[in-house]
């Protein structure tokens, strides 16, 4: 067993890490306030790489492993303040980009891919219905082939990057009676004729990613748009619905890492009673707790990445690193207010905002209750 | 400005220096091009960009270590590189000396470097390297715009007293100021491209130049901290302490 970097991958990481503080260390709490996306910031990602990290170089990305994604993931999570940017990127990369990469035809990753590697195309995925959640299969947004076009009709909610996307991966039934077995999916283009896109849905937290939802009504796609076979995507969604849930909260694991480092100044810096906080033993378990969650969490998370670079199934490895970093996350978050104590619930202080993005992570991608259900399956419960 | 073939080669020397916005926390000393050379680079590859040159080539002198900020150069975008295989700490004359046979081995119109080290402040090099060539120089450059088919450039200069405008003869050597551009950031796809650009090692023998050291450094220290400030409760108490502590008014 060897946890070192390699030399190439060390450098590549360094280099992720310079951008990140040099480039996206920017003001959050307008933004956060007002809801509004960096587009920036993404145009930046986007020509440094990050979008295209484990894209094969000849559809635009740069190839890399698992492994040394999700690592460099977590180097601009530490770096970048902006949780809704990056849950965006996460977003795009792992619900918009490993579809089409591990689905998609020739022509449609020709098509397509460049473009969302190179951040010019803004991709988001649309499952979630009203009716349907976590029960996903169970979704009623129908097509129906006439001649060589699909007619998508019904709606989606919570579609990630939905206001701002030019591509979505959409998911429809053929056949409600066949269940899982009628899915199939579709990349939908923003102009796509009877597409509607509503205004942004306010939400809690990683509100600088913008949220939509989106109505078909008599939508026509061409059917070579058509992701996959009729009738494959439970089986595209569950595949692609492994590598979300292994890698979208490898950024959060460098939040926790700077959260760790800016609540230990804190304790050090901030006296009372004649000492510094952090010599109260109740706040020193504080931190000690912290170390252990984003120690925990990093290696929950590199060890899924490995696993998934050996070609191994990662089913369970993936919904367990899921439900720990996103558990993780939010006690950190919750830590890191109270050891900042009555500073730590104001918005100056970016700890409370910290905790409003972290909460989310225990609902997309699956809820907690869902990964734990997945987990006990697999341990043949 | 005449468009005409451009000028076929620009060598861009850079030093390697201790990075200057490490911050005194920083555990180990990370080492980065010299900001100055870095927007010399910058200048050579918008050049390029321009259409107005064909080949960069990058110099550094120092041990195999300094092939990490050679590697960042290439990503940047410069096509090649050679590095003078030499540790030891060499003063401004020595290397003009040994960048003067690497200008005769490669035969560039133009050399583009650093106005001076951050390390070190010299300001040195570039003006030693003019005169041994017996080459034009443009120091402290803020704007380059060739002239006359590439046989002329036209460089704006940084002076105390404001901008200067001097026209040089090619081949000149330019040095760079801080406001001539700010450098772009090194892209993973150019990371990647860098790891296939060859990096050639050269030693001063083989260049043909024996340099021996000048300049003995004795000691370095840092700058003593400054104490920390005050704050003062109103303006009269602030009038109070510039006339009677700070004794300025
Ligand atoms: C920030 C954010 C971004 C999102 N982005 C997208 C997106 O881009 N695209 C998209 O399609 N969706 C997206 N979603 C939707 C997300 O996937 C769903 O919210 C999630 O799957 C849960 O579905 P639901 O909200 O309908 O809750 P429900 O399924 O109604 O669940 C309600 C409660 O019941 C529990 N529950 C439900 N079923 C079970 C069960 N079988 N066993 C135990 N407990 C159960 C849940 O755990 C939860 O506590 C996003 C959600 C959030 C919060």
């Amino acid at each position: 067993m060897d946890f070192a970097w390699s030399e190439q991958q060390r450098e590549l990481l360094d280099a992720v890490g310079r951008f990140a503080s040099k480039q996206l260390d920017y003001d959050v709490i307008a933004n956060d306030r007002d809801a509004v996306f960096n587009h920036d910031a993404w145009k930046k990602c986007g020509e440094f790489g990050i979008h295209g990290l484990p894209v094969p170089a000849e559809y635009g990305g740069l190839g890399m492993d698992p492994l040394t994604t999700v690592a460099a993931l977590e180097r601009l999570g530490y770096a970048c303040k902006d949780n809704g940017l990056l849950f965006s990127i996460n977003a795009h990369m792992w619900t918009a980009i490993i579809p089409v990469l591990s689905n998609g035809t020739e022509a449609q990753k020709k098509k397509y891919l460049p473009g969302l590697c190179n951040g010019t195309l803004i991709g988001g995925n649309a499952m979630s219905e009203p009716n349907s959640g976590s029960d996903a299969f169970s979704l009623s947004t129908t097509a129906v082939k006439k001649g060589s076009t699909y007619i998508l009709n019904g709606s989606k909610i919570f579609v990630t990057n939905g206001p701002i996307a030019d591509l979505l991966v959409v998911f429809v039934t053929m056949d409600k009676a066949r269940g899982a077995d009628g899915l199939c999916a579709f990349l939908v283009e923003k102009d796509s004729p009877g597409l509607d896109v509503s205004k942004k849905i306010e939400k809690m937290g990683v509100r600088t990613s913008p949220m939509a939802e989106v109505f078909f009504t008599d939508c026509a796609v061409p059917e070579e748009n058509l992701l996959g076979k009729e009738g494959a995507g439970s089986f595209m969604f569950t595949k692609s619905m492994t590598w979300e849930r292994g890698c979208i909260l490898a950024s959060a694991v460098g939040s926790m890492q700077r959260l760790l480092e800016t609540s230990i100044r804190y304790a050090k810096e901030r006296r009372q009673g004649g000492q510094s906080i952090g010599k109260f033993q109740r706040v020193a378990d504080k931190i000690v707790n912290m170390k252990l969650r984003v120690q925990s969490a990093r290696h929950m998370l590199y060890h899924c990445a490995w696993l998934r670079g050996q070609r191994e199934p990662v089913y369970m490895e993936a919904a367990m690193a899921k439900l720990h970093i996103s558990d993780c996350w939010v006690k950190c978050c919750e830590d890191a207010i109270q050891i900042r104590g009555g500073y730590g619930f104001m918005v100056e202080y970016e700890v409370e905002r910290e905790l409003r993005d972290a909460i989310g992570s225990k609902l997309y991608s699956g809820t907690s209750e869902i990964q734990r259900s997945i987990i006990a399956s697999w341990l043949g419960l | 400005m005449t468009q005409g073939q451009s000028v076929e080669k620009i060598l861009v020397p850079f030093k390697s220096v201790p990075d200057p916005y490490a911050g005194a926390a920083a555990s180990t000393s990370k080492s980065v091009i010299n900001p100055f050379d870095e927007i010399a680079i910058e200048e050579a590859l918008q050049i390029r960009e321009r259409g107005e040159a064909t080949e960069i080539v990058g110099v550094t002198i120092g041990a195999p270590a300094v092939d990490e900020q050679i590697r960042a150069a290439l990503a940047m975008g410069i096509d090649r590189a050679v590095r003078i295989d030499d540790a030891r700490a060499l003063d401004p004359y020595a290397v003009a000396r040994i960048l003067r046979a690497l200008v005769e081995k490669e035969s560039p119109q133009v050399v583009i470097m650093g106005k001076q080290a951050v390390d070190d402040d010299s300001n040195q090099v570039g003006q030693m390297l003019a005169g041994l060539l017996g080459w034009p120089q443009a120091t402290f450059v803020s704007k380059i715009e060739f002239l006359e088919n590439k046989t002329r450039a036209r460089c704006t200069r940084e002076t105390d007293g404001g901008l200067e405008i001097v026209a040089i003869n090619l081949p000149a050597i330019i040095t760079t100021d801080l406001r001539l551009n700010e450098p772009r950031y090194v892209s993973l796809p150019g990371l990647m491209k860098a790891r296939r650009k060859p990096i050639e090692t050269l030693t001063c023998e083989q260049l043909g130049v024996t340099v021996r050291p000048m300049t003995t450094t004795l000691s370095t220290s840092s700058p003593t901290r400054r104490a920390a400030g005050t704050r003062v409760g109103s303006v009269e108490e602030l009038m109070a302490k510039l006339k009677q502590e700070a004794k300025v008014l």
